[in-house]
């Protein structure tokens, strides 16, 4: 005898299915993709046990289940900002991976996700002088810009808004939206998102979405929130 | 090289030895708790003295010689003395269509080749075996 009602419970997981007696599955629901349950279950095993929550939920994977419905089968995430601003710490947070060991990119660190046929993949580029001038080379085909920048380092403030008025102002990075991540907001010296923002001059841009978001990288606060803003503004494929 | 559990981000498998030398067939011991994870990532860590244009490399895995999955992916430029990673996350198949750590024992042989643009670089040969 099946039970409608606890199927009824599941139900929405798959969809959206309101109705258990109208859905189309074969017990009157509609089938859900299990892997959303697994995950779910994942989830509230973890809870159950007092750990805190991995990263399962905003991870690279499911940034990727989240943009299924995205017509076009490539995905290129671009993370830039100055050396020590924590792109690779980020990247590390985004995959559940243990950030005590991150060392200075001397290159770049990409990881590739491939679900259902959809890929995504991040680029980490390394931020010290010396490679800034080759960034260049990795903005053909960005959908988001993704800078970060260390809210506490207050003497390079300048260089950093320097740097990133300059892919402002690139042609291949036209129109690309931004997500800025004001970094390092667990250090009493770190400034808040809102005078990052006003540093950067984020209020002048016109030519295309953007959004500011607090965050430590190393603990995970706030890069959920990014990552949501981020599903929610790949712009459509030209 | 790594292997992690990417639902963890624990490391199963590393080794820092150089697997470029395309002389000799590499060999590395995972262990077989691998074949039991929903999504695994793999990480190749790589230098470069010169500059190149358009590397790119052609992964394989091949069972008994035949392919059962490739990867394609295109890096473009890379920078003169740069050390750079790239990490591929894999869903595993179902548990249905797994085959188990004896079958796949030493049969396994993961093949990358690097080129910068039609130009082979080298080929990397990787025999896994399930401990």
């Amino acid at each position: 005898m099946v039970d409608l009602n606890r199927a009824r419970d599941w139900a929405p997981l798959g969809g959206g299915a309101t109705d258990a007696r109208n859905g189309d599955g074969p017990y009157g629901w509609r089938p859900f993709d299990i892997r959303e349950v697994m995950l779910l279950l994942t989830n509230c095993a973890v809870n159950a046990v007092g750990t805190p929550l991995t990263n399962q939920d905003y991870g690279l994977l499911n940034i990727l289940k989240k943009l299924r419905s995205n017509p076009d089968k490539e995905l290129r995430l671009l993370l830039l900002g100055l050396d020590n601003a924590g792109k690779t710490t980020l990247l590390k947070q985004l995959a559940s991976e243990d950030v005590n060991h991150v060392t200075p990119t001397a290159g770049f660190n990409i990881k590739s996700v491939l679900s259902n046929g959809f890929k995504l993949n991040v680029w980490d580029i390394g931020g010290q002088r010396k490679i800034r001038p080759y960034w260049r080379n990795y903005f053909e085909n960005t959908d988001i810009l993704i800078y970060v920048v260390d809210c506490s380092d207050h003497q390079r403030l300048e260089e950093t808004g320097q740097e990133l008025a300059e892919l402002l102002e690139d042609e291949k990075l036209r129109g690309v939206p931004l997500l800025v991540y004001a970094n390092k907001q667990d250090l009493a010296s770190a400034l808040p998102a809102s005078e990052i923002a006003q540093h950067l001059g984020l209020h002048l841009i016109r030519d295309r979405t953007w959004q500011i978001q607090a965050c430590v990288a190393t603990d995970g606060t706030g890069v959920k929130e990014g990552m949501e803003w981020v599903c929610k503004n790949i712009p459509a494929k030209k | 090289m790594n292997l992690r559990d990417a639902d963890t981000g624990k490391i199963l498998w590393q080794n820092s030895e150089d697997m470029s030398n395309p002389d000799i067939e590499h060999e590395a011991r995972v262990p077989k708790r691998i074949l039991k994870c929903r999504v695994v990532s793999r990480e190749m860590n790589f230098s470069s003295i010169e500059s190149m244009d358009r590397f790119r490399l052609e992964q394989k895995v091949l069972f008994k010689g035949r392919c059962l999955e490739e990867w394609f992916f295109e890096f473009g430029f890379v920078i003169r003395n740069s050390t750079n990673t790239w990490q591929s996350v894999i869903e595993s198949a179902p548990e249905s269509q797994m085959m188990p750590a004896n079958v796949l024992n030493g049969n396994v042989v993961i093949e990358t080749k690097f080129f910068d643009g039609d130009l082979l670089i080298t080929t990397s040969r990787v025999r896994l075996f399930y401990i």
